[in-house]
């Protein structure tokens, strides 16, 4: 039966919302401590977001993921040292990115079908933890993730810039 | 390799994948000068998310045929079709995106449904008045689920054409028209058809309805056997058509000559049913012509030529619309010439064309409904203007009057009147 393009109506993709509030909120209240007005933040900037995306038209749904952003940044900045705030920051991340794929607005299967696609940053989370789960603590922690991210940064960059890198090509006989 | 072949569908970043990649080197920054690692778990799934759904995606662009047409009647436009994919991938990423042509409005909400690898869509459109317009192809493009990445989808797919125009022209093919072959019936048409003069006999065919049927031929020869008629041509018509610019102004131009351009359609589509031969003259700056002719591929002719009729930017005079038209069309060709006559040029017209022998009618489309919908004053203040408005118009048609018969064309969803006074014998239709 044909419906809106996209058309899922607006309660749908609730459970993505769900649990992109509560990844938000576990994560500012490892982060936060004691601190609830981290936390409300947190929860305020991610429900904007969700907000947002649900209800606003289509000119304001794009920024729907900036205050989201913000409020993580916010709550990751302010975290203190240890595995598990990093733990929770990495699940948020990857919660986010599960988030957006379940648009409201495009057909159902959204998350079903990124499935390749976050399969790459949720090996790269879980690499990454692993691996400060095992080194030495300290700052040598810091060094290792820096210097993952700087070589991820820098193949993003040459990505962002060269799109055509991603094309195969057409083979010229059958 | 053409320029086009190899631009074909290429790779490109949505809004999303840089603010993810800013987001992510901005919590990277922040994270090293913090001395922080939290930062930088947040970081990574953001930095890598726009190439992982680049490599997850079609690497090549994916190609897909698109069948769409136009239904509905009056001013109901039901525009739909399905986009089936014929390289790997799901309907679910594919955005399809339909440009609504000018004059129409949305009716309901754009219904899609998706199986596998088709979607079929479906665009509920309403037309103001009668028309004639292209529907672009549908583009197509494969997006990813998160956003970040899309590509354009090759489509094999055609315009589609939109035609609304009063249901009383369909029978207008049936009005008696003038001859002007130099020897009417010296050549004659190869064509075999329904009526007309009888031909011969053939075997029938299930479709023959049985007046067709020769039932002593058939009684003889123990088999049904039909008869062939050939057809009557019944006359040239030529579909002169106004497109100058007028003191109405551009906005009020462009629509009147939009009703004028579909108007024209129908009676040309109309009257080639019927075997008549159709010429359409356009005059804007100059005469744009589609000779006299008929057949199916006359039909395109003329539409593709009232299709890319566009109102004229200079306003030419009407000496070189009616010496122009001398030169394409014979004398004494059924002239019917479809003009708002808003002002004194466009009624020099009429006279005009009648000293160089054409016989005209006019059809002129009114801008009075479309301006009273245009209301910018009080009601008494609308009501007045309304009247001024209707007693020029008629001064101007009885002006017209005097060379030619002038129908008043206010309603635009009826020719009745304009139909009805055709086919009137011809005596009768003199004026």
């Amino acid at each position: 039966m044909p419906t809106a393009p996209g058309g899922r109506g607006r309660l749908a993709g609730g459970a993505s919302d769900a649990t992109l509030l509560v990844a938000a909120g576990v994560f500012a209240g490892v982060a936060g401590g004691d601190r609830a007005l981290l936390l409300a933040g947190t929860l305020v900037a991610v429900g904007l977001g969700v907000v947002l995306r649900r209800f606003a038209g289509a000119g304001a749904r794009p920024f729907a993921p900036v205050p989201i952003l913000a409020g993580l940044g916010l709550a990751a900045v302010v975290s203190p040292l240890g595995l598990v705030p990093a733990l929770a920051a990495g699940a948020a991340g990857l919660v986010f990115l599960l988030w957006l794929a379940d648009d409201p607005h495009r057909p159902a299967g959204g998350v079903r079908r990124a499935g390749a696609g976050l399969l790459l940053p949720a090996l790269a989370v879980a690499m990454s933890w692993v691996s400060a789960l095992l080194l030495p603590p300290g700052s040598a922690t810091v060094g290792v993730a820096a210097g993952l991210l700087v070589l991820a940064i820098g193949a993003v960059a040459f990505l962002l810039a060269r799109p055509r890198g991603f094309d195969r090509e057409e083979a010229l006989t059958s | 390799m053409s320029e086009a072949e190899t631009d074909a569908g290429p790779l490109e970043w949505r809004p999303l994948a840089f603010l993810l990649a800013a987001s992510g080197a901005a919590f990277l920054l922040l994270g090293v000068a913090a001395r922080n690692p939290t930062p930088l778990f947040l970081a990574l799934p953001l930095l890598l998310a726009a190439p992982a759904a680049a490599f997850a995606g079609p690497r090549s662009a994916p190609s897909a045929r698109v069948d769409a047409r136009a239904e509905g009647h009056g001013a109901d436009v039901l525009f739909r079709g399905s986009v089936a994919l014929r390289s790997d991938g799901r309907a679910g990423d594919l955005i399809i995106e339909c440009d609504r042509p000018p004059g129409l409005t949305e009716s309901r909400p754009p219904r899609e449904g998706r199986a596998g690898a088709l979607v079929t869509f479906e665009r509920a459109w309403k037309v103001r008045e009668p028309t004639i317009v292209v529907v672009p192809p549908v583009r197509v493009r494969w997006r990813d689920p998160m956003g970040l990445v899309e590509r354009a989808v090759e489509v094999e797919a055609s315009p589609t054409i939109v035609e609304r125009y009063p249901p009383e022209v369909t029978r207008i093919g049936a009005v008696r028209l003038r001859r002007t072959m130099l020897l009417p019936g010296e050549s004659r048409s190869p064509r075999l058809g329904s009526a007309g003069e009888f031909h011969g006999i053939r075997p029938a065919v299930a479709s023959d309805p049985p007046r067709r049927i020769n039932w002593r031929a058939s009684a003889r020869a123990g088999e049904f056997l039909a008869n062939e008629y050939e057809p009557d041509r019944t006359g040239d018509v030529l579909l002169f058509l106004d497109a100058r610019p007028s003191s109405l102004g551009p906005a009020l131009d462009e629509r009147l000559l939009g009703i004028s351009r579909a108007a024209a359609a129908g009676i040309a589509s109309s009257f080639l049913r019927e075997k008549a031969r159709v010429g359409l003259a356009v005059f804007g700056e100059f005469l744009d012509v589609v000779p006299l002719g008929m057949g199916k591929a006359h039909v395109q002719r003329v539409r593709a030529c009232l299709l890319g009729t566009r109102l004229a930017a200079v306003r030419a005079p009407s000496e070189r619309g009616a010496i122009a038209a001398a030169r394409y069309f014979r004398p004494g060709v059924t002239t019917l010439l479809l003009s708002p006559l808003a002002d004194e040029p466009a009624s020099d017209l009429v006279p005009l064309l009648r000293r160089r022998g054409y016989p005209v009618v006019v059809l002129s489309p009114s801008p009075i409904p479309i301006a009273a919908a245009q209301r910018t004053l009080s009601d008494e203040e609308e009501a007045l203007v309304a009247r001024l408005a209707r007693l020029l118009r008629r001064e101007r048609l009885a002006e017209s009057w005097r060379y030619a018969p002038t129908i008043d064309w206010e309603e635009y969803w009826s020719l009745a009147g304009f139909v009805s006074f055709l086919r009137r014998p011809l005596s009768r239709r003199a004026n």
